[in-house]
Protein backbone atom coordinates (compact mmCIF):
# COMPACT_ATOMS: atom_id res chain seq x y z
CA UNK A 1 0.00 0.00 0.00
CA UNK A 2 2.75 2.53 0.92
CA UNK A 3 4.45 1.25 -2.26
CA UNK A 4 1.47 2.77 -4.35
CA UNK A 5 0.51 5.07 -2.51
CA UNK A 6 4.16 6.31 -2.99
CA UNK A 7 3.74 6.18 -7.32
CA UNK A 8 3.23 9.76 -8.51
CA UNK A 9 0.90 10.24 -11.66
CA UNK A 10 3.36 11.23 -14.64
CA UNK A 11 1.87 14.00 -15.44
CA UNK A 12 3.84 17.12 -17.44
CA UNK A 13 3.96 19.46 -14.32
CA UNK A 14 5.81 16.57 -12.78
CA UNK A 15 8.76 15.95 -15.94
CA UNK A 16 8.74 19.95 -16.38
CA UNK A 17 10.60 19.63 -12.52
CA UNK A 18 12.31 16.70 -13.13
CA UNK A 19 13.57 18.31 -16.21
CA UNK A 20 14.81 21.39 -14.21
CA UNK A 21 16.35 19.19 -11.24
CA UNK A 22 18.07 16.57 -13.68
CA UNK A 23 20.11 19.85 -14.97
CA UNK A 24 20.84 21.55 -11.66
CA UNK A 25 21.79 18.17 -10.37
CA UNK A 26 23.99 17.74 -13.01
CA UNK A 27 25.79 20.83 -13.12
CA UNK A 28 26.27 20.57 -9.64
CA UNK A 29 28.38 17.58 -9.86
CA UNK A 30 30.79 19.17 -12.26
CA UNK A 31 31.67 21.47 -9.53
CA UNK A 32 34.23 19.14 -7.52
CA UNK A 33 35.53 20.94 -4.59
CA UNK A 34 39.55 19.59 -4.55
CA UNK A 35 40.77 18.43 -1.59
CA UNK A 36 44.53 18.17 -0.34
CA UNK A 37 45.94 15.09 -1.66
CA UNK A 38 44.28 14.82 -4.96
CA UNK A 39 40.89 13.58 -4.42
CA UNK A 40 37.99 15.66 -4.57
CA UNK A 41 34.16 15.46 -3.66
CA UNK A 42 30.97 16.81 -5.34
CA UNK A 43 27.41 16.91 -3.99
CA UNK A 44 25.54 13.88 -5.87
CA UNK A 45 21.98 15.03 -5.48
CA UNK A 46 20.02 11.18 -5.04
CA UNK A 47 18.44 12.16 -2.05
CA UNK A 48 17.41 15.75 -3.21
CA UNK A 49 15.38 14.30 -5.79
CA UNK A 50 13.57 11.66 -3.71
CA UNK A 51 12.67 14.03 -1.40
CA UNK A 52 11.36 16.44 -4.32
CA UNK A 53 10.50 14.29 -6.18
CA UNK A 54 9.93 11.04 -4.63
CA UNK A 55 11.34 7.59 -5.13
CA UNK A 56 9.96 7.14 -8.75
CA UNK A 57 10.47 9.98 -10.78
CA UNK A 58 13.57 10.58 -8.37
CA UNK A 59 14.77 7.44 -10.06
CA UNK A 60 13.99 8.24 -13.38
CA UNK A 61 15.93 12.33 -12.49
CA UNK A 62 19.12 10.35 -11.21
CA UNK A 63 19.26 7.59 -13.88
CA UNK A 64 18.83 10.77 -17.21
CA UNK A 65 21.99 11.86 -15.36
CA UNK A 66 23.83 9.62 -15.06
CA UNK A 67 23.27 8.00 -18.84
CA UNK A 68 24.16 11.23 -19.97
CA UNK A 69 27.52 11.32 -18.48
CA UNK A 70 28.01 7.85 -19.27
CA UNK A 71 27.39 7.99 -22.80
CA UNK A 72 28.62 11.82 -23.51
CA UNK A 73 31.27 12.24 -21.52
CA UNK A 74 32.61 8.46 -20.91
CA UNK A 75 31.93 9.87 -17.23
CA UNK A 76 31.95 6.56 -14.51
CA UNK A 77 31.93 3.66 -17.69
CA UNK A 78 29.50 1.80 -19.75
CA UNK A 79 30.06 -1.47 -17.77
CA UNK A 80 29.58 0.29 -14.37
CA UNK A 81 26.65 2.06 -14.98
CA UNK A 82 24.47 -0.50 -13.66
CA UNK A 83 26.40 -0.57 -10.46
CA UNK A 84 25.60 3.59 -10.28
CA UNK A 85 22.02 3.48 -10.78
CA UNK A 86 21.68 1.37 -8.22
CA UNK A 87 23.82 3.44 -5.71
CA UNK A 88 22.88 6.91 -6.71
CA UNK A 89 19.81 6.11 -8.67
CA UNK A 90 18.00 3.50 -6.64
CA UNK A 91 19.48 3.22 -2.88
CA UNK A 92 20.78 6.99 -2.67
CA UNK A 93 16.86 8.44 -3.88
CA UNK A 94 15.05 5.78 -1.78
CA UNK A 95 16.70 6.40 1.48
CA UNK A 96 16.94 10.41 1.14
CA UNK A 97 12.87 10.09 0.40
CA UNK A 98 12.40 7.76 3.02
CA UNK A 99 14.00 9.40 6.12
CA UNK A 100 13.14 12.60 5.07
CA UNK A 101 9.35 11.43 4.95
CA UNK A 102 9.56 9.18 8.37
CA UNK A 103 10.89 12.19 10.41
CA UNK A 104 8.45 14.79 9.23
CA UNK A 105 5.39 12.47 9.80
CA UNK A 106 6.71 11.61 12.81
CA UNK A 107 7.86 14.44 14.41
CA UNK A 108 5.40 16.92 12.41
CA UNK A 109 5.77 19.91 10.11
CA UNK A 110 8.66 22.39 11.97
CA UNK A 111 11.27 23.68 10.08
CA UNK A 112 13.76 21.77 12.98
CA UNK A 113 12.40 18.57 11.45
CA UNK A 114 12.40 19.15 8.18
CA UNK A 115 16.17 20.11 8.38
CA UNK A 116 16.77 16.85 10.72
CA UNK A 117 14.74 14.59 7.81
CA UNK A 118 16.72 16.64 4.90
CA UNK A 119 20.18 16.42 6.80
CA UNK A 120 19.86 12.49 7.66
CA UNK A 121 18.28 11.51 4.76
CA UNK A 122 21.18 12.77 2.25
CA UNK A 123 23.71 11.92 4.77
CA UNK A 124 22.02 8.29 5.12
CA UNK A 125 21.97 7.92 1.58
CA UNK A 126 25.14 9.01 0.90
CA UNK A 127 26.85 6.81 3.43
CA UNK A 128 24.50 3.61 2.14
CA UNK A 129 25.45 4.26 -1.41
CA UNK A 130 29.53 4.11 -0.74
CA UNK A 131 28.32 0.74 1.67
CA UNK A 132 26.87 -0.58 -2.03
CA UNK A 133 29.95 0.85 -3.68
CA UNK A 134 32.41 -0.64 -1.30
CA UNK A 135 30.50 -4.34 -1.49
CA UNK A 136 30.77 -3.79 -5.00
CA UNK A 137 33.90 -3.28 -5.54
CA UNK A 138 34.77 -5.76 -2.77
CA UNK A 139 33.49 -8.91 -4.26
CA UNK A 140 34.22 -7.95 -7.56
CA UNK A 141 36.69 -10.64 -8.99
CA UNK A 142 38.52 -7.42 -10.93
CA UNK A 143 39.11 -5.56 -7.59
CA UNK A 144 42.03 -6.55 -6.01
CA UNK A 145 40.95 -5.33 -2.51
CA UNK A 146 38.95 -8.02 -0.43
CA UNK A 147 35.32 -6.49 1.01
CA UNK A 148 37.23 -6.05 4.35
CA UNK A 149 39.12 -3.15 3.02
CA UNK A 150 36.60 -1.32 0.82
CA UNK A 151 33.68 -1.60 2.57
CA UNK A 152 35.60 0.73 5.53
CA UNK A 153 36.89 2.87 3.27
CA UNK A 154 34.15 3.93 1.34
CA UNK A 155 31.83 4.29 4.00
CA UNK A 156 34.08 5.96 6.12
CA UNK A 157 34.78 8.63 3.48
CA UNK A 158 31.08 8.91 2.55
CA UNK A 159 30.04 9.57 6.03
CA UNK A 160 32.56 12.66 6.01
CA UNK A 161 31.19 13.41 2.83
CA UNK A 162 28.09 13.23 3.65
CA UNK A 163 27.82 15.80 5.94
CA UNK A 164 28.96 19.07 2.94
CA UNK A 165 25.50 16.51 1.12
CA UNK A 166 23.69 17.15 3.57
CA UNK A 167 24.38 20.58 4.50
CA UNK A 168 23.35 21.51 0.98
CA UNK A 169 20.31 19.63 0.49
CA UNK A 170 19.05 20.93 3.51
CA UNK A 171 19.66 24.49 2.16
CA UNK A 172 18.04 23.59 -1.27
CA UNK A 173 14.91 21.70 0.90
CA UNK A 174 14.18 25.02 3.00
CA UNK A 175 14.95 27.67 0.31
CA UNK A 176 12.01 25.87 -2.13
CA UNK A 177 9.67 25.48 0.99
CA UNK A 178 9.86 29.08 1.83
CA UNK A 179 9.66 30.09 -2.12
CA UNK A 180 7.29 27.75 -3.74
CA UNK A 181 3.44 27.86 -3.29
CA UNK A 182 1.80 24.64 -1.73
CA UNK A 183 0.74 22.14 -4.88
CA UNK A 184 4.00 23.09 -6.31
CA UNK A 185 5.43 19.90 -5.97
CA UNK A 186 4.33 16.60 -6.49
CA UNK A 187 2.38 14.83 -3.76
CA UNK A 188 4.30 11.93 -1.47
CA UNK A 189 7.72 14.66 -1.79
CA UNK A 190 8.10 18.00 0.15
CA UNK A 191 4.60 18.91 -1.39
CA UNK A 192 2.53 17.33 0.53
CA UNK A 193 4.57 18.65 4.00
CA UNK A 194 1.19 21.10 4.90
CA UNK A 195 2.32 24.96 5.66
CA UNK B 1 4.44 29.40 -9.36
CA UNK B 2 2.92 26.31 -11.12
CA UNK B 3 4.69 23.05 -11.43
CA UNK B 4 4.08 23.52 -15.15
CA UNK B 5 6.21 26.53 -14.95
CA UNK B 6 9.14 24.88 -13.82
CA UNK B 7 11.14 24.77 -17.46
CA UNK B 8 10.34 28.22 -17.90
CA UNK B 9 11.89 29.32 -14.67
CA UNK B 10 14.29 31.79 -15.25
CA UNK B 11 15.53 31.50 -11.62
CA UNK B 12 16.47 27.96 -11.91
CA UNK B 13 18.28 28.59 -15.70
CA UNK B 14 19.97 31.33 -14.20
CA UNK B 15 21.31 29.87 -11.34
CA UNK B 16 22.06 26.75 -13.44
CA UNK B 17 24.13 28.90 -15.65
CA UNK B 18 25.99 30.36 -13.22
CA UNK B 19 27.13 27.37 -12.06
CA UNK B 20 27.66 25.99 -15.17
CA UNK B 21 30.37 28.86 -15.78
CA UNK B 22 31.97 28.68 -12.58
CA UNK B 23 32.31 25.28 -13.09
CA UNK B 24 36.26 25.24 -14.96
CA UNK B 25 37.01 26.65 -11.25
CA UNK B 26 36.53 23.47 -9.67
CA UNK B 27 36.79 21.07 -12.17
CA UNK B 28 39.75 22.07 -14.22
CA UNK B 29 41.96 24.84 -12.55
CA UNK B 30 41.68 23.66 -8.87
CA UNK B 31 41.76 19.87 -9.47
CA UNK B 32 45.49 20.65 -11.28
CA UNK B 33 46.31 22.47 -9.10
CA UNK B 34 45.66 19.46 -5.88
CA UNK B 35 46.97 17.16 -9.24
CA UNK B 36 43.58 15.54 -8.89
CA UNK B 37 42.72 11.64 -9.77
CA UNK B 38 40.01 9.44 -9.43
CA UNK B 39 40.20 8.13 -5.94
CA UNK B 40 38.95 4.77 -7.23
CA UNK B 41 41.06 4.84 -10.43
CA UNK B 42 43.39 5.08 -7.94
CA UNK B 43 43.12 2.15 -5.93
CA UNK B 44 42.16 0.36 -9.12
CA UNK B 45 45.89 0.92 -10.57
CA UNK B 46 47.46 0.10 -6.97
CA UNK B 47 45.21 -3.09 -7.95
CA UNK B 48 47.11 -3.89 -11.02
CA UNK B 49 44.26 -2.58 -13.46
CA UNK B 50 45.41 -0.80 -16.56
CA UNK B 51 43.07 2.14 -17.26
CA UNK B 52 41.55 1.82 -20.94
CA UNK B 53 39.30 4.17 -20.77
CA UNK B 54 40.54 6.53 -23.35
CA UNK B 55 41.23 3.72 -25.35
CA UNK B 56 37.91 2.62 -25.89
CA UNK B 57 36.41 6.17 -25.83
CA UNK B 58 33.38 6.35 -27.84
CA UNK B 59 32.36 9.84 -27.26
CA UNK B 60 34.52 13.30 -28.59
CA UNK B 61 33.41 14.73 -25.59
CA UNK B 62 35.42 12.36 -22.98
CA UNK B 63 36.00 13.56 -19.78
CA UNK B 64 33.93 17.02 -20.12
CA UNK B 65 36.44 18.14 -23.19
CA UNK B 66 35.61 19.83 -26.77
CA UNK B 67 37.98 19.12 -29.39
CA UNK B 68 39.77 22.42 -30.51
CA UNK B 69 38.83 24.12 -27.06
CA UNK B 70 40.84 24.98 -24.23
CA UNK B 71 39.72 22.75 -21.24
CA UNK B 72 38.43 25.41 -19.31
CA UNK B 73 36.60 26.55 -21.85
CA UNK B 74 35.63 23.01 -23.64
CA UNK B 75 34.36 21.86 -19.75
CA UNK B 76 32.15 25.09 -19.87
CA UNK B 77 30.91 24.13 -23.46
CA UNK B 78 30.45 19.95 -22.46
CA UNK B 79 28.11 20.81 -19.63
CA UNK B 80 26.13 23.14 -21.75
CA UNK B 81 25.72 20.42 -24.43
CA UNK B 82 24.83 17.88 -21.14
CA UNK B 83 22.14 20.37 -20.12
CA UNK B 84 20.94 20.80 -23.86
CA UNK B 85 20.48 16.90 -24.16
CA UNK B 86 18.72 16.38 -20.72
CA UNK B 87 16.38 19.26 -21.70
CA UNK B 88 15.78 18.17 -25.18
CA UNK B 89 14.67 14.78 -23.39
CA UNK B 90 12.66 16.40 -20.88
CA UNK B 91 10.74 18.48 -23.36
CA UNK B 92 10.17 15.46 -25.39
CA UNK B 93 9.01 13.58 -22.33
CA UNK B 94 6.40 16.35 -21.72
CA UNK B 95 4.66 16.48 -25.16
CA UNK B 96 4.33 12.73 -24.83
CA UNK B 97 2.64 12.66 -21.86
CA UNK B 98 0.29 16.08 -22.68
CA UNK B 99 -0.13 14.13 -25.73
CA UNK B 100 -1.31 11.15 -23.86
CA UNK B 101 -3.52 13.32 -21.56
CA UNK B 102 -5.12 14.62 -24.72
CA UNK B 103 -5.69 11.23 -25.87
CA UNK B 104 -7.12 9.93 -22.96
CA UNK B 105 -9.45 13.03 -22.83
CA UNK B 106 -10.42 12.63 -26.13
CA UNK B 107 -11.58 8.65 -25.73
CA UNK B 108 -13.71 9.67 -22.40
CA UNK B 109 -15.19 12.18 -24.40
CA UNK B 110 -16.78 9.42 -26.83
Amino acid sequence: MLWKKSRQPLTAENVSLLTVLSAAIFVAQMLNWPLPGGTSLHFVGGALAGMLLGPFLGFASMTLVLVVQCLLFHDGGITTLGANILNMAVIDVLVGYAMFKLIVDLTGNKRSSRVAGAFLGAWLGIVLAGLACGLEIGLSPSFGFPVGVTVPVMVGWHALLGIIEGVITVLVIEHLYLRLPLGALPSTSLGVVKR
Amino acid sequence: MRASNFIKSKRAWIAIALMLIVSPVFGIILADMVGYHEPLDLAAEAAGLRDVSEEISWTPFFDYSVPGLPDELGYVVAGALGVAVIVVTGYVAMKIVEERKGCDACLKAR
